[in-house]
């Protein structure tokens, strides 16, 4: 076995593990939340003119995907389902497979949240580095400050801010939703054009969030490499200042390369306050929407996708890591 | 001239290609506009169903507990509740196109032509199979109990469905059981094709609904565990298309927005002026506001809102229409909890809190401060209760002066600071729990405490996370004081349940309500029995007779409890909801006016079936 089979083996046992906690740590947290399926919606069907006896029968009906069996079994239950890759039934859509709804709402938070960390990865370095080389010029104070600006602006704050200013002031953005309904979804351009138009608010809202974040930590990092030796010694044997960029941008890459393989495994997580300010069906809403009616497989699920998705990113990026910085091999 | 901001410019070159990407056949501004103009038929009709949000991957299917089928549009019922306090039975007629009860059932008249969406007719088949549903989903009935000689106000136990032919059915009431709703029961329930959901249910089900009406206790168990189960599988049932008999049929939903063509095959097809309509989704009542402040809606239904927001609303062109809604919001109290189990107590509160200003920064625009507390929306008190009998009761307006006597009158005493302390001395503090999403009580909260600190009972307002955790904390007896719904009506019998029912330890049956204090519903604990006017009434008995009382002989019955109720106060009713809906009158027009009562307790597809509702 190669030392990085050994290495890769050893990390997915650990992940193995660490999954298996974040489960077992999940599935009884969602259980301790007060309340049960079902309550809400008794309170509906009592207001919306049914007896006791009615709404009870209902829920009992509607809601009868609620396990009835000690805790401990149904834990048992659900690892031996999981290990089958079967997430369950859910509660609130009265048995429609968890798989399906994660699996319906997981497009509307990666699409967005991956352009918005890319868009704002790209934007974000190349400020960073244009900040820390003119760090005494105005234009890399503004750009500092603008990164330490945007970064200190609460997401909610962000989400209207843009939700104001290009749907009611400008009237130039819809507002929520994901597409227009007037088209059919495919692969034709009006369906496309309307997801894009219907994505630049979210896709704008997580890139200016996550902007200040790159711009900030990429400055700091090349401060830090342009203090080093071989930049100095670079510069004295007179290499071209392109090829001198090269060196300097690799090198301070390094530590944002981790932060940013992270970041892919956190934005399984979608951002709540985001996709509840554009009404739009992500992930997050979805964990939301199944907490408020405790719905545990859903609940979940989620966390499950949420918690795998940040094991393998960071699993991945120990891996890469030892590819593309030969020190941390030795 | 300055160079735009990279990060501005890029937003810009952002949202120009997004626009000119969707630019090709539609564009921002046409979408924020809502639909497009009706010109006599056609137009998109633009709306929101508050009763049902959009829920991404869930089944067009009206059995589901996250259903994309809306009432009155695509999801169809022989006929429509008006909503009516003197008659709880009258209804506007949907795919039933008349009626006659009797005491051994109901027959009704199909409607003319009434069709599916596939153009095939609707049968007997039909609402066999969608009664036999409403069977296992426990709105016609609860499946679990047995015995032929039920006398309940709770059920209609259908027992066949027989077709006499001409599209004349007979739907007939389980023999020895006599429901006053029976007819509203069976109307209102949904009709679903039988071509699609009849293969989810098995072919012996009216043999397994004959067997829980039956006597053999052991055959009934067995066969309300298998209607539980059938009900199961019809709700997780997801259909491949949308199959209606309503006057629009569903053809797609995304997680923003449902889309609905007009029926060509509705039965009064003529009537139906908008091509095409658009329900859609919403996050919380904010954004409903701002897609009024751009004109989007054509109806919008009520929402809790503040004065500002509704002049903006207005000012966007919107008409506001008024209809009657049969719930109040009260600040309830835990009687095991003491200083609460005192009626002077309770009393002392109603005499501080001031109504009127806790309704005018609670709920400005759907609410009116509640006259007095009897347990039914003031409108509806005033038109049973007679004028002596109205005015005997306490309107408890606000007067600190009574509110001190009585509380002297109970061994209370107020120290130098002006604070009370309670008989045994300790000072006396109020915790009124509220819930997070329920901004008018949140908004009411504030003033309430206001007044009650003001008077000496030092009083903060808490809120809990969710509704689901308020409800389970109420029943746990974690409340001492908290926010309550109650007068649900219109229906007398219900609007006393909530108060005298099982939130305050009482279960009924076969119209005999039977009281446990030990209850783990109860969170109320009232006494058992009331004393009003030299008399000791039961409340909850009488709660329970009202569900078996034909609405002609309530006023007695209704009269003892609102005299209890606003003697007693197990909660101090605050204000009376409105039913506020806005429309706009610019793509579409003709719809129903205040006082159309009948009509405004539907949707607004309901009121297209009637004609309302043309293009402009």
């Amino acid at each position: 076995m190669t030392g990085f089979a050994r290495r890769l083996a050893g990390k997915l046992l650990t992940g193995l593990v660490m999954v298996w906690v974040v489960v077992t740590f999940t599935f009884f947290l969602v259980h301790a939340l007060p309340g049960k399926p079902g309550d809400v919606q008794y309170e509906q069907y009592i207001m919306s003119g049914m007896t006791a006896d009615q709404a009870s029968a209902k829920v009992q009906a509607i809601y009868g995907f609620t396990s009835h069996d000690s805790l401990l079994a149904q834990y048992g239950g659900y690892l031996g389902k999981l290990a089958h890759g079967d997430l369950g039934q859910s509660i609130s859509y009265s048995g429609v497979p968890v798989s399906h709804l994660i699996w319906s709402a997981l497009p509307w938070t990666v699409i967005p949240v991956l352009s918005g960390l890319l868009v704002s990865f790209l934007i974000g370095v190349v400020a960073g580095i244009v900040a820390a080389v003119k760090r005494s010029s105005r234009w890399g104070g503004l750009l500092t400050v603008s990164g330490s600006l945007v970064a200190g602006v609460p997401a909610f704050v962000l989400a209207l801010l843009l939700l104001v200013v290009f749907h009611t002031e400008w009237n130039l953005l819809p507002d929520a939703g994901t597409s227009d309904i007037q088209y059919d979804p495919g692969w034709n351009l009006p369906y496309i054009g309307s997801v894009v138009q219907h994505a630049v608010l979210p896709v704008c809202a997580y890139a200016l969030l996550s902007y200040g974040g790159w711009l900030l930590a990429m400055k700091s990092s090349v401060v830090s490499v342009l203090g080093d030796d071989f930049i100095l010694a670079s510069e004295l044997r007179g290499i071209a200042p392109v090829t001198r960029a090269r060196y300097i941008g690799r090198n301070a890459i390094l530590p944002l390369f981790t932060v940013l393989a992270l970041s892919f495994g956190v934005m399984f997580a979608g951002s709540f306050f985001i996709e509840d300010t554009f009404d739009y069906p992500g992930l997050g809403d979805l964990l939301l929407k199944s907490i408020g009616t405790r719905d545990y497989p859903v609940m979940a699920g989620a966390f499950l996708l949420i918690t795998v998705s940040i094991i393998v990113a960071n699993i991945i990026a120990d891996l890469c890591y030892t590819l593309i910085d030969p020190r941390v091999r030795r | 001239m300055s160079r735009p901001k990279p990060l501005v410019a890029a937003i810009a070159v952002a949202t120009v290609a997004a626009t000119a990407l969707a630019g090709c056949s539609s564009s921002a501004a046409k979408k924020s506009n809502g639909g497009s103009g009706g010109g006599g038929t056609g137009g998109v009709f633009t709306s929101i169903d508050a009763n049902n949000k959009i829920t991404a991957g869930a089944p067009m299917n009206p059995f589901n507990a996250a259903p994309n089928m809306f009432l009155g549009y695509n999801q169809m019922q022989l006929g429509f509740s008006k909503n009516d306090p003197s008659d709880p039975n009258a209804l506007l007629p949907g795919l039933a196109a008349s009626w006659t009860s009797s005491d051994s059932g109901l027959t009704i008249q199909l409607q003319p032509g009434a069709k599916w969406s596939d153009g095939t007719p609707v049968t007997v088949a039909d609402i066999k199979t969608s009664l036999a549903i409403a069977y296992t989903h426990g709105t016609a009935g609860p499946v679990a109990s047995a015995g032929g000689t039920v006398v309940a106000g709770n059920n209609f136990e259908v027992s066949d469905v027989k077709d006499l032919g001409g599209g004349k059915i007979e739907i007939d009431q389980q023999p020895g059981v006599k429901n006053l709703y029976f007819q509203r029961l069976v109307l209102t329930a949904t009709i679903v094709a039988n071509s699609v959901y009849g293969s989810q249910l098995p072919a012996d089900v009216w043999s397994q609904i004959a067997a829980v009406q039956g006597t053999d206790q052991a055959a009934a168990s067995a066969a309300s565990a298998k209607l539980t189960a059938e009900g199961k599988t019809i709700a997780a049932f997801a259909p491949a298309k949308d199959v209606s008999a309503g006057p629009f049929v569903e053809t797609r939903v995304n997680p923003g927005e449902a889309l609905l063509d007009r029926n060509q095959y509705f039965y009064a097809a003529a009537k139906i002026s908008p091509k095409q309509v658009i329900l859609r989704s919403y996050s919380g009542n904010q954004q409903i506001w701002g897609y009024m402040n751009g004109g989007e809606l054509d109806y919008a239904p009520y929402t809790s809102m503040p004065t500002n927001i509704l002049n903006q609303v207005l000012g966007a062109g919107y008409t506001r229409i008024d209809a009657p809604s049969y719930v109040s919001a009260s600040i309830a109290f835990n009687e095991k909890q003491a200083p609460y189990n005192l009626t002077p107590v309770r009393q002392a509160l109603a005499y501080v809190i001031d109504r009127d200003a806790v309704t005018k920064v609670g709920e400005p625009v759907g609410g009116i401060a509640a006259p007095t507390t009897t347990g039914l929306v003031g409108s509806q008190s005033d038109s049973i209760l007679s004028s002596d009998q109205k005015s005997a009761l306490n309107p408890y307006k606000p007067d600190t002066a009574k509110a001190t006597s009585l509380l002297q009158g109970a061994g209370f005493t107020k120290d130098a600071s002006g604070k009370w302390h309670l008989p045994g001395g300790q000072p006396w503090t109020i915790t009124l729990q509220t819930v997070n999403g329920f901004s008018d009580w949140i908004a009411a909260s504030t003033i309430v405490a206001n007044e009650l600190t003001a008077f000496g009972i030092p009083t903060t307002a808490a809120i809990t996370a969710d509704f689901a955790t308020y409800q389970k904390e109420m029943a746990a007896g974690k409340y001492a004081v908290g926010w309550w719904l109650v007068a649900l009506g219109p229906q007398t019998d219900k609007a006393y349940a909530r108060i005298y029912g099982s939130a305050d330890g009482y279960s009924v049956s076969n119209g005999q309500a039977t009281h446990n204090d030990a209850a783990p519903t109860n969170w109320e604990h009232t006494p058992a029995t009331y004393t009003v006017n030299g008399q000791s009434i039961d409340p909850g008995q009488l709660a329970a007779q009202l569900s078996t009382t034909p609405v002609a002989s309530q006023q007695p019955i209704i009269a003892q409890l609102a005299a209890a109720t606003n003697q007693e106060l197990p909660m101090i009713q605050i204000w009376n909801y409105t039913h506020v809906m806005f429309t706009l009158d610019k793509r579409f027009t003709n719809y129903p006016k205040s006082g159309q009562n009948d009509l405004l307790a539907n949707p607004p597809g309901v009121w297209m079936m009637q004609g309302y509702v043309q293009g402009k």
